[in-house]
């Protein structure tokens, strides 16, 4: 999985994932969870690292198969007399909340498998995707981690001077906005003064080669969804 | 005409407002020398700087008459391809001059950018690593680099781009004095080696002593003010007289008389640690500080300063006990606020409130009614002499300003211990002294605690009570003869 281009990939996925919105169907979305669990286990993406970052998507999946049961079409008022364990509230409850473990899987798939810097690299030399979005792109995740110190840092001000603010209050962002819109400033700047020339045509020192297999990725996985979606039934 | 000449400058940031930050300047830069340029904040150094790299007027501000040229060229109509191979720049903040997640990605960047042969981007980077001795850190992640090594890997893609001139803008405002001495020892080696032209902005002219050839001192309103040999050679007492604090040159004359400790500590540290991931940062840090006393910790860079600061602050948690008058502060946090201030690194990092005026107003809140404070809040804005800028955000003040107003800000409060992470960070001379004799007449009149720590050795010694040196996570009380 890892091998394969980034760009490919993420179209594959992509495409996919915009099918899969076609059925509502829990096993077809339960099968390419399942699917993506063996491509990320495969790809030896860390069981820890994966088990982390699933709480949030089951928490989330939980939190949606209880609206998709309670506000399933026809229902009426919400209450425990209402609770049926099987019939059409149930199905309506599945189909949500494993849509959500299916997106996040699919998610996840390109997440833990791609290099950020390829990915944008095979953006721009297989898509022609704009230089200086691609390196502003990749400038400003570099600038990521300073933004959760400095959010920390406002938070940690407010507290020491006794200001009660809430966790996304205005007045914590503004210090915030302030900052991010002088460090993209800064980094402009600085991408200019090492020659960087937005729309000049650039030669890339590690051209990416596209092979056979990364455009049959998208073209394979595209088209065993588009039979899945059309073969499963209701 | 390997020179820099700058030809009758007159530059300003805004039209309208008749305030120019440069005028009809006249002065140039030769290629076989390393030139200083020095003089208080504000006076138009960094300015200048920009206007020679090509940067201004493009980003921002305008031309009003004169020019600059760079070795007979514009730099400001030269495309950045072309400009980078004649200057290169490199900034104050580490943490915002690279685009990519490696060096070795970023090197490759910089390469592309000027369509070096790719059969020679490969040796070309072995080079420029080698030459910056950074071999290691070709494939570490640039976010896990401490700031003298992201100084350094800023340096090895000038080396790599191969400009002709080298600017350079306070450079080493984030580093202890020995990283800033190699990194300075570094770049004249590229001088020496390369014949390539050197014009550094900095207030900490030690770093260039027996480096630089030639002193340009500043006065306030941007005009000359000296032409001086490098610094080593000129007398400090006349760099003082100019308003550049020299090598050896002492902050004051009368040196500390250690005060007499009160009975009770007012904060006590009882062994503090803090991990990031695996790796420890402080190992139990024990400390005891009393009123009316300053304590200064220096230590090299990353050694932990910020750390223990942030642990202070609750930034990060740490394990251990800190005690603020005998309470827990961990755990009471909300019911000590005001009983401690942090006067952080960047002032812009403590403003909360909209207003100059409203800032000073937060922390009088506690004390009074609200009409109370408002009244006392302006007396303090014309102490400080901002009253004028009263309605202004805090974040549109001059730095100097800035640092000015966050210290009122914290001393408004009936605080007991104030800490301060380098608080004259980035500061001239005048406003250094202005801060450093604001915090110590708080420590004699109201009994404060300071705690502070400082990259500049000469302040420590010559401000604090007591020293501390924060080594391998661990702080030592040491004598001042080590400073």
């Amino acid at each position: 999985m890892r091998s394969i281009d980034p760009a490919c990939k993420a179209v594959g996925l992509l495409l996919c994932t915009l099918l899969l919105c076609l059925r509502h169907s829990p096993a077809l979305n339960l099968a390419v969870f399942a699917l993506c669990a063996i491509g990320l286990l495969t790809a030896r993406v860390p069981l820890r690292k994966l088990a982390l970052s699933m709480l949030p998507i089951l928490v989330a999946a939980v939190g949606t198969f209880f609206t998709g049961y309670y506000f399933a079409a026809g229902s009426g008022s919400v209450n425990a007399q209402t609770l049926n364990l099987l019939g059409s509230r149930v199905y309506n409850g599945l189909v949500l909340s494993s849509r959500v473990v299916a997106f996040a899987g699919l998610g996840f798939l390109l997440a833990y498998t791609t290099d950020k810097v390829r990915l944008v690299q095979s953006l721009q030399q297989h898509f022609r995707l704009p230089a200086v979005f691609c390196y502003g792109l990749l400038a400003a995740w570099g600038i990521f981690p300073n933004m959760a110190a400095e959010y920390r840092k406002a938070r940690a001000a407010f507290a020491a001077r006794g200001v009660r603010v809430s966790a996304l209050s205005p007045a914590l962002l503004r210090p915030l906005l302030v900052k991010t819109v002088r460090w993209s400033e800064a980094l402009a700047v600085a991408m200019e003064s090492k020659g960087f020339t937005a729309g000049r045509p650039r030669k890339p020192y590690r051209p990416l080669v596209l092979r056979p297999v990364d455009v049959l990725f998208p073209i394979l996985s595209t088209a065993a969804m588009l039979a899945a979606v059309l073969l499963v039934p209701v | 005409m390997e020179t820099i000449a700058v030809q009758g400058l007159t530059f300003g940031y805004l039209k309208a407002s008749g305030h120019r930050v440069l005028r009809e300047m006249r002065t140039s830069f030769d290629r076989r020398d390393i030139t200083l340029i020095t003089g208080p904040s504000g006076c138009g150094k960094s300015t200048l700087l920009y206007l020679m790299a090509g940067i201004y007027p493009q980003s921002a501000g305008f031309i009003e008459a004169g020019q600059v040229r760079v070795e007979g060229r514009d730099p400001a109509v030269m495309p950045p391809w072309q400009r980078c191979r004649l200057v290169g720049m490199l900034f104050q903040n580490p943490d915002l001059q690279f685009c990519m997640d490696t060096l070795e990605n970023e090197l490759i960047f910089c390469l592309e950018n000027v369509d070096a042969p790719r059969e020679e981007i490969g040796p070309i980077i072995d080079r420029a690593l080698a030459f910056c001795e950074i071999e290691h850190l070709r494939r570490r992640a640039l976010s896990t680099l401490s700031g003298g090594e992201k100084q350094r890997a800023m340096l090895c893609c000038l080396v790599a781009l191969r400009p002709r001139w080298l600017l350079l803008d306070e450079p080493f405002a984030n580093l202890d004095d020995a990283t800033a001495r190699s990194l300075a020892l570094k770049i004249a080696q590229l001088h020496r080696e390369q014949g390539v032209g050197v014009v550094a902005v900095d207030h900490r002219v030690h770093s260039w002593v027996g480096l630089a050839e030639r002193m340009c001192v500043l006065a306030p309103d941007g005009t000359p003010a000296a032409d001086l040999p490098g610094p080593g050679q000129v007398p400090p007492e006349q760099l003082w007289q100019l308003g550049v604090s020299g090598p050896g040159q002492h902050y004051r004359t009368d040196m500390p008389v250690v005060a007499a400790a009160n009975d009770t500590p007012v904060l006590e540290l009882f062994d503090v640690a803090v991990h990031y991931g695996d790796r420890p940062v402080l190992r139990g840090v024990n400390a005891r500080l009393f009123g009316g006393r300053t304590y200064a910790i220096v230590g090299d860079s990353g050694c932990g300063k910020t750390t223990l600061f942030a642990a202070l602050s609750g930034i990060v948690r740490a394990e251990g006990q800190i005690l603020l008058c005998g309470q827990d502060l961990q755990k009471r946090r909300r019911q000590l606020v005001g009983r401690i201030g942090f006067v952080t690194q960047s002032p812009q990092d403590q403003f909360v409130a909209d207003t100059v005026l409203g800032e000073i107003e937060v922390s009088l809140r506690r004390q009074g009614p609200p009409e109370q404070a408002a009244q006392r809040a302006e007396e303090i804005l014309r102490e400080i002499g901002l009253y004028k800028y009263r309605r202004l955000s805090p974040y549109m003040l001059s730095q100097g300003q800035q640092r000015r107003l966050g210290v009122a800000a914290l001393l408004a409060y009936d605080c007991q211990v104030l800490v301060a992470d380098e608080p004259t960070y980035a500061q001239d001379l005048q406003n250094t002294l202005a801060v450093m004799e604001a915090l110590h007449r708080q420590v004699r009149q109201r009994g404060i605690a300071l705690l502070m720590s400082t990259h500049d050795r000469q302040l420590a010694h010559d401000y604090a009570d007591l020293l501390f040196s924060l080594e391998g996570g661990v702080l030592r009380e040491i004598d001042r003869s080590c400073l």
